[in-house]
């Protein structure tokens, strides 16, 4: 008996207990959302900014100088890892209290980290806006807000071999043909890991596919077009390369391109598709590298590659929104990302810089420069996560000639549109 | 009960007394003890006071306003109060049961022991859980607590949309676990991927025990000559960090440039396999490789065992005329069985999770039509692809939920049946 008194008193005290709230008023912080636009907002006494590993220096210091010397607001830097460890370490410092003002981005985390209320939207002028290239504030906007200024872009380009081949080809048919004739034993006149979705959109989008339709308010997550007539051509022309054995079955997979690498890095390889961040590792192994726009399509169209594009954002956490903002206005400027190209060699987005005799000069430059005119930004709503499985899997299939293009697309849209449905609910 | 001459109530007394903690004690005149007690409980109620109400509630809500609640924070915060009132319990069950025993040998008219006898009594016969405190408490905050929170989180709605600090987590009962086995492409997905998974894990350890033992036994052979060289080379494959084996061995079977498929099948006058695009042969290479990175141990093991196997059972089986196999069958393996039973079980439930291997090899590739797993991803490596592409934090909870249960209730079945763990000697 005692001892049901005592286990009656314990769940009444838990009772209790569970329904203290801690003290608490509702709504102070709510309303932080919306910028001050007001020029006399009171100023901060510093600002934080996150940056990627390895790329603040020879830029970021006198970057900062320049803003502390304009605005007499202290601005102190760190490096974290962008890929991944500035979003995870954003998640657990932010409601701590030790969150920067500004982080940078790749621009296909935007839409997760606005789901989890990580970054806020920002405000800047329209003649800030057109300091950058369209395409490139397309992919600092979701959900029709603007979530950040661009950075860098990158989009995959034709890198080839000075050795093996005089000049780019215009065209893929002419790579086609060039390739048909090079390719004996273990020479490749042309690589590219088209069984990965990253670089096989490229085909799929320049044939007409797309993965989320573009419609006014952004992308429409139930409007996939990635097994409509253009996709599956896409996806047949792919599956041509591969079953005519020009592209070999050891780059399929997970570690084939350290298998591609590899092959161009040893000189067997004429030409590859492949991104800026290759051309320096390319450089080391000692080939002499030439650097063009992907060759049109067959039909004539380009090839649509995705495009990456890096950004500054202010957090959520920020106490001073404002003058974030102006900071990150202030880093990406015209004069800082030219700094910024000079010091690390990631391609500004900058309109007035594609001009700039230093990058016009830049072989490697130039042709992600005008690659980028026709890449599609890479879709940053979470829905995209689920994307990649499937059509690598459907792609993966189609290489190994287990499938054939309008079976494999329509299996891969299948499951993408259930995983979206599962995983994420309707709005 | 109460048959003394004088009929006290001193147990009863005491144990009320002591819902203050401390005064049943005072009851009984160990003053010193009661001091102990009152302290460590004011102290407690003291600091933990405003402490533990705000994390009940929170434990039980998971936060009630947006941004301003961190669901997560608050989870962890509510595990921890639980952990501290688990043990405030303790200490006051401690406290009562204290009191009523001495109270019982007051009733039963026994002398009370002095301060510098219960001092003593401490020494002698606590001091193992003396001892053993530091590292229980630490045990309870590294290994319960994480435990803890995995166990709660499965029954929690955390996933991309519900994340804090733009969202709130509720809980949601059951429904993971629901989900896990009422949607199709989950079900269909789990019993695939678990179906390999127990595949994987009896095969490969079998295997690499059956290699293990028999080479152990061979090399363990009298007339054998140069045995120090033949151990050394044996636990060579175990010398090499398990993660350079595994990548190094993802090149060799690379399908066009391993030297698998390029030299040494043609030189066995076999066919090139597909070894990393069909589900099949990857699944073969697999449990080769784990075998190759798991016998060393087994090996070195069994040739302990085998060295401490007296000789004269084999001569009394030789006067018995027992044939070699027999010898084998009735002295030898029972004897390394029953000496390294428990290790093995261990090996088992270590490949049940082998997640690098998986990972590493083919990134639990290749792909499959129509489930969201690859064809030779395990239970954990596709946790972690939930995990990372999708945000289902509670439902990756829930499935490690599942696997744990699986691995537990095989590990415990197992180490019950175990002549090993009955604490008997066999020779």
């Amino acid at each position: 008996m005692k001892k049901s008194l005592l286990l009656m008193m314990l769940i009444l005290l838990l009772g209790v207990v569970a329904a203290c709230a801690p003290d608490r008023e509702e709504g102070t912080d709510t309303k932080d959302g919306d910028n001050g636009t007001a020029s006399e907002e009171p100023k901060p006494e510093k600002l934080v900014i996150w940056e990627d590993v390895d790329k603040s220096k020879d830029w970021l210091p006198a970057a900062i100088a320049s803003f502390e010397e304009e605005y007499g607001i202290t601005v102190e830097f760190q490096e974290l890892n962008m890929a991944d460890k500035i979003r995870d370490q954003l998640r657990l410092d932010g409601p701590a209290g030790n969150a920067p003002d500004v982080v940078t981005l790749p621009h296909d985390q935007i839409g997760q980290v606005v789901t989890e209320g990580l970054i806020r939207e920002i405000e800047v002028e329209d003649s800030v806006l057109k300091t950058y290239s369209e395409s490139s504030i397309t992919a600092q906007m979701y959900d029709g807000k603007l979530y950040g200024l661009p950075k860098a872009t990158e989009t995959p380009v034709l890198i080839y071999n000075k050795a093996l081949m005089k000049e780019a080809p215009k065209t893929m048919d002419e790579l086609y043909a060039f390739s048909k004739d090079f390719t004996k034993g273990e020479n490749y006149g042309f690589l590219a890991l088209w069984d990965n979705f990253y670089f096989a959109h490229g085909a799929l989008a320049g044939m007409g596919g797309y993965v989320f339709n573009e419609t006014a308010d952004g992308l429409d997550r139930d409007d996939l077009g990635l097994n409509n007539e253009g996709a599956v051509e896409g996806a047949a022309y792919i599956q041509k390369w591969y079953s005519e054995g020009l592209f070999p079955k050891g780059i399929i997979g997970e570690s084939g391109g350290a298998a591609m690498d590899g092959l161009f890095n040893e000189g067997k390889v004429a030409a590859v598709m492949n991104g800026p961040w290759a051309f320096q590792g390319m450089r080391d192994a000692g080939i002499d590298i030439g650097v063009a726009p992907m060759p049109t399509l067959p039909n004539g169209d380009p090839v649509k590659t995705f495009m990456g594009v890096k950004g500054w954002h202010v957090t959520e956490f920020s106490e001073n929104p404002y003058w974030a903002t102006k900071l990150i206005e202030h880093l990406s400027n015209d004069e800082n990302s030219k700094a910024r190209f000079e010091a690390v060699a990631e391609i500004p987005a900058n309109v007035a810089l594609v001009e700039d005799p230093i990058i016009a000069d830049n072989e490697g430059a130039k042709a992600v420069a005008l690659q980028s005119q026709d890449a599609v930004p890479m879709p940053n709503i979470p829905e995209m996560g689920e994307v990649w499985g499937p059509m690598a899997s459907a792609l993966q299939t189609l290489a190994t000639g287990k499938a054939q293009p309008q079976a494999a697309l329509d299996e891969a849209v299948k499951s993408i549109q259930t995983n979206i449905e599962t995983n994420h609910p309707a709005k | 009960m109460e048959e003394t001459k004088k009929i006290t109530n001193h147990g009863r007394n005491a144990a009320l007394l002591s819902i203050i903690p401390g005064f049943g004690q005072f009851y009984n005149k160990q003053f010193v003890k009661g001091f102990i007690f009152l302290i460590l409980a004011m102290s407690f109620a003291f600091t933990f006071y405003d402490v533990l109400p705000v994390g009940f509630w929170g434990l039980f809500t998971l936060g009630e306003i947006p941004r301003l609640d961190h669901s997560v924070f608050l989870l962890i915060d509510g595990i921890i109060a639980l952990i501290i009132t688990i043990m405030g319990l303790g200490i006051f069950a401690l406290n009562i049961y204290d009191a009523r025993n001495n109270g019982k040998k007051r009733d039963a008219g026994l002398e009370l022991n002095s301060v510098r006898q219960q001092y003593h009594n401490l020494i002698d016969n606590g001091f193992p859980y003396l001892m053993i405190t530091p590292g229980f408490f630490l045990l309870i905050f590294v290994v319960i607590f994480p435990i803890l929170f995995v166990l709660l989180l499965a029954f929690t709605n955390y996933d991309l949309y519900h994340s804090p600090p733009a969202k709130l987590v509720d809980w949601v009962g059951f429904q993971n676990f629901i989900d896990i086995f009422k949607l199709d492409i989950w079900r269909t997905t789990f019993f695939a991927v678990l179906a390999w998974t127990i595949v994987w894990t009896f095969g490969a350890t079998t295997l690499q025990v059956a290699l293990g033992i028999f080479l152990a036994i061979l090399v363990n052979q009298k007339d054998l000559k140069g045995k120090a060289i033949i151990r050394t080379m044996m636990i060579l494959p175990w010398a090499v960090p398990s993660f350079i084996t595994i990548l190094i061995f993802s090149g060799m079977f690379n399908e066009s440039f391993g030297v698998i498929n390029k030299t040494l099948l043609p030189f066995l006058g076999m066919e090139p396999q597909p070894w990393m695009t069909n589900e099949v042969w990857t699944r073969f290479a697999l449990i080769m490789i784990q075998t190759w990175l798991g016998f060393p141990f087994i090996f070195a093991m069994t040739t302990g065992v085998l060295q401490s196997i007296p000789e004269e059972l084999y001569e009394a089986a030789t006067v018995d005329g027992a044939t070699i196999m027999q010898k084998f069958f009735n002295i030898t393996l029972p004897l390394v069985l029953f000496a390294t039973a428990p290790i093995l079980i261990t090996q088992y439930t270590f490949n049940f999770n082998n997640f690098n291997v998986i990972f590493l090899f083919n990134g639990g590739g290749p792909a499959l039509p129509s489930q969201n797993a690859g064809g030779t991803d395990i239970l954990i490596s596709w946790i972690y692809r939930l995990t990372m592409t999708s945000a289902q934090y509670g439902k990756a909870a829930a499935v490690t939920m599942i696997l744990s249960l699986i691995v537990i209730t095989v590990a415990l079945w197992q180490f019950k049946r175990t002549k090993s763990f009955q604490e008997e000697d066999m020779m």
